[in-house]
């Protein structure tokens, strides 16, 4: 075995990979988008198996409740309040020094995701919405790369990769963004971390299979399970991509482009801690169905007008359309994600 | 949609400014002063003819010191960092949007210059007297707004100009709120440097603004560049505009702007004013009924532009303005309205206030719907 493979040897000698699978790894790039529960999983396996360089993006900050599931991060960090990306650079650094890990601390958004995405070989989904995971499909699609879609909440979890050009994309199966305030999320319906740890791991396997050039071992369709219902299922989508796809098909990149402002927009308000989000598109949001989403975690009320919340520290009030204004922050990114927890994509 | 936000930019603006923007940029796109082609020849006629209109508009005895800029932000940065040198003292009030405080800031924080601000009494109005207290030996400039972009109160700029003329300050006046409302002579109120916007009450389009410099001052040249004529001279010319125009103008925009400023002049500031403080005057008595509500500055409409500034005790400003926004159709804005420290000498820093800003084409039953609105979220919360 050539010198500086030893270390890869198990996984070498699996006959998947063997030395000239692991030297296609380590002469490889992944930008992982996302470093949460999904991302830390993911970024974990890939630096451990030897991907030669990885880029981390995530623009939220370690916090207790995040040490159930997202295995980079330790108490220590939730201390020193560190950036996602940078806590997990530097316990990813320690697990391998051999390969390239770089952190990103930034808000992924239609403004700056071309240019994350553009020096990598493949791109990992560990985003925490639905909105920014049809950006990276529009991206993905659009720069010919492939990525790996994967999604999770409670105990139920889904993956596809998507390969341009080959396989469906995201948009060919999910048109659009459910609408914000009607879907759970982690934050507001629980994650387990058997979830996250199994489609983080099966995108892991599917990268891996992309970057070496074993395409026809790909599953090729969406995955998902119920860990908790004991349900695994294959849903079958179609062979290829669907020539009406709004994305791959007509090539339309509606969320890449923003022309119609269908993007989540947030502006820090006039001299004050705080940053108003507006839907793109305006929607009706039902506060009672929110409020009993939100009623574990929070303390809320509402009227005909409004409804409110306090939770980490900020104090939100969601108006009928789905805009909010998130007091606590003058950081938009920061708003954008404490929507995304708690109201939705 | 109910627009209530004439102070931040008038909108709708008259027929005329539209249609002037169409036709000028299909028929008189040329470059003015470049060439002597007849649409280049009919387009620099076009801005000395406005530059003559708007200066005589103001009061101004020499059209050729009346500057077009980007806007007024743009005006009172030229005339700031144009006249203030080393050592110098500068009198303003608390009641200054950003575009005076943030360039007066800046030279002070950089050791240029030395400031007082004076305050404002409980209605929103500086005391001329007070102003000219604070003038010492080295102090070059008065600046002071002509009508707060928070309380709507208006100045008495007159007054102040004919004190600060006794001194060797130079006086520059921010009509940002006032340029299209309220009469303005320099010349008459003593004013030295007048900066203005286009896009406010004259009704002329975003992008468009200037500043008109009295006789006798110079403001140091700042932006270097094509003047048409003088091509052969190393430097800026040091004359009138062109020492502070440098590239080829906004053409496009000075054509519309001069459309709104016959507007206006066709019909008059004091009609405009009095319609403007109509509206303020039902609008307040409306509120007068209602509770809790804060009303900040003079309850006198006669001492307003089209501003007034409130704050429901209940719900912050930014919420009370998105739902009026959303469940309303009335477009207010709520904040700061740049202008920190008059939020801060009001006592409403740094929630801000919620600002209606009624303009010449808001209807009574448009304020009444303002009002009505209100008192339905102050009777909700």
């Amino acid at each position: 075995m050539e010198p500086g493979l030893e270390r890869y040897s198990r996984q070498i000698l699996f006959s998947g990979v063997g030395e000239a699978g692991q030297k296609k790894l380590l002469a490889s790039r992944i930008v992982v988008i996302g470093c949460g529960a999904l991302g830390t999983v993911q970024a974990n396996a890939l630096v451990r198996s030897g991907i030669g360089d990885v880029v981390i993006v995530d623009r939220d900050y370690v916090e207790e409740n995040n040490l159930q599931r997202q295995i980079l991060f330790d108490e220590e960090d939730v201390r020193q309040k560190l950036p996602k990306a940078v806590a997990a650079e530097r316990k990813l650094k320690l697990i391998n020094s051999k390969v390239r890990v770089t952190s990103i601390v930034a808000d992924v958004n239609h403004k700056n995701i071309e240019s994350l995405v553009g020096p990598a070989d493949l791109v990992m989904d560990g985003v925490d919405n639905f909105e920014t995971r049809l950006l990276l499909n529009d991206v993905c699609v659009k720069n010919n790369k492939p990525w790996i879609y994967g999604a999770c909440i409670g105990s139920y979890g889904i993956t596809m990769p998507v390969i341009p050009g080959k396989t469906p994309c995201v948009r060919c199966v999910f048109e659009t963004a459910p609408p914000p305030g009607l879907t759970p999320t982690c934050d507001t319906a629980g994650i387990l971390s058997s979830t996250v740890n199994l489609v983080a791991s099966l995108q892991v396997a599917e990268a891996m299979k992309i970057l070496m050039g074993q395409e026809d071992k790909l599953h090729r369709d969406l995955v998902a399970f119920d860990l908790w219902a004991n349900m695994f299922k294959t849903l079958h989508v179609s062979k290829g991509p669907k020539p009406d796809c709004l994305c791959c098909g007509q090539r339309n990149f509606e969320y890449l482009d923003a022309k119609d402002e269908q993007a989540t927009f947030a502006t820090s308000l006039c001299g004050r801690n705080a940053v108003q989000v507006n839907r793109g598109e305006s929607m009706r949001v039902e506060f009672d169905s929110l409020a009993q989403r939100l009623e574990g975690v929070a303390e809320v009320s509402h009227n005909d007008f409004i409804l409110t919340f306090k939770v980490d520290g900020f104090e939100v009030s969601v108006f009928t359309d789905g805009r909010a204004i998130i007091k606590g922050s003058n950081d938009p990114a920061v708003a954008r994600s404490v929507y995304s927890k708690y109201i939705g994509s | 949609m109910i627009y209530l936000d004439n102070a931040a930019t008038s909108f709708p603006k008259p027929q005329a400014v539209y249609d002037r923007i169409a036709t000028f940029m299909k028929e008189q796109g040329a470059n003015p002063g470049r060439s002597g082609y007849r649409l280049a020849t009919d387009c620099e006629k076009m801005i000395g003819a406005a530059r003559h209109e708007i200066t005589r508009f103001f009061g101004g005895e020499d059209s050729e010191r009346l500057i077009f800029c980007m806007n007024a932000t743009d005006a009172l940065n030229i005339a700031i960092k144009g006249v203030l040198r080393q050592g110098d003292h500068v009198v303003t009030t608390h009641l200054e949007h950003n575009s005076v405080s943030r360039p007066l800031n800046r030279l002070e924080h950089d050791g240029v210059i030395e400031i007082t601000r004076v305050m404002h009494n409980s209605e929103g109005v500086v005391d001329p007297v007070e102003i000219r207290q604070a003038v010492k030996a080295n102090t070059r400039l008065v600046a002071l707004t002509h009508a707060s972009n928070v309380l709507g109160t208006i100045q008495p700029v007159a007054e102040i100009g004919r004190l600060v003329a006794e001194t060797e300050a130079f006086f520059l006046v921010d009509s940002a709120q006032t340029a299209g409302v309220v009469e303005i002579n320099a010349k008459e109120m003593k004013i030295d440097l007048l900066a203005f916007p286009g896009h406010k009450a004259l009704f002329g389009p975003t992008g468009t603004g200037g500043l008109l410099v009295g006789p006798g001052i110079d403001v140091a040249v700042f932006r270097e560049g094509g003047t048409g004529g003088d091509s052969s001279s190393p430097l800026q010319p040091e004359g009138y505009p062109h020492r502070l125009e440098g590239g080829t103008p906004n053409t496009l925009g000075i054509a519309a702007l001069l459309e709104g400023v016959r507007f206006v002049a066709a019909e008059g500031c004091a009609k405009i004013l009095q319609h403007e403080q109509a509206l303020i005057a039902r609008f307040l008595g409306a509120l007068q009924g209602v509770s809790p509500i804060t009303v900040y500055g003079s309850k006198n409409p006669a001492h307003h532009v089209g501003t007034v500034s409130v704050n429901l005790s209940s719900i912050s400003p930014q919420e009370a303005g998105t739902i009026l926004d959303q469940s309303f159709g009335i477009a207010v804005r709520s904040g700061l309205h740049c202008a920190p420290y008059a939020h801060r000498s009001i006592g409403t820093y740094p929630e801000g206030t919620l600002r209606f800003s009624p303009g010449y084409f808001n209807t009574a039953e448009e304020i009444d719907a303002a009002s009505a609105a209100l008192a339905k979220l102050a009777a909700s919360f």
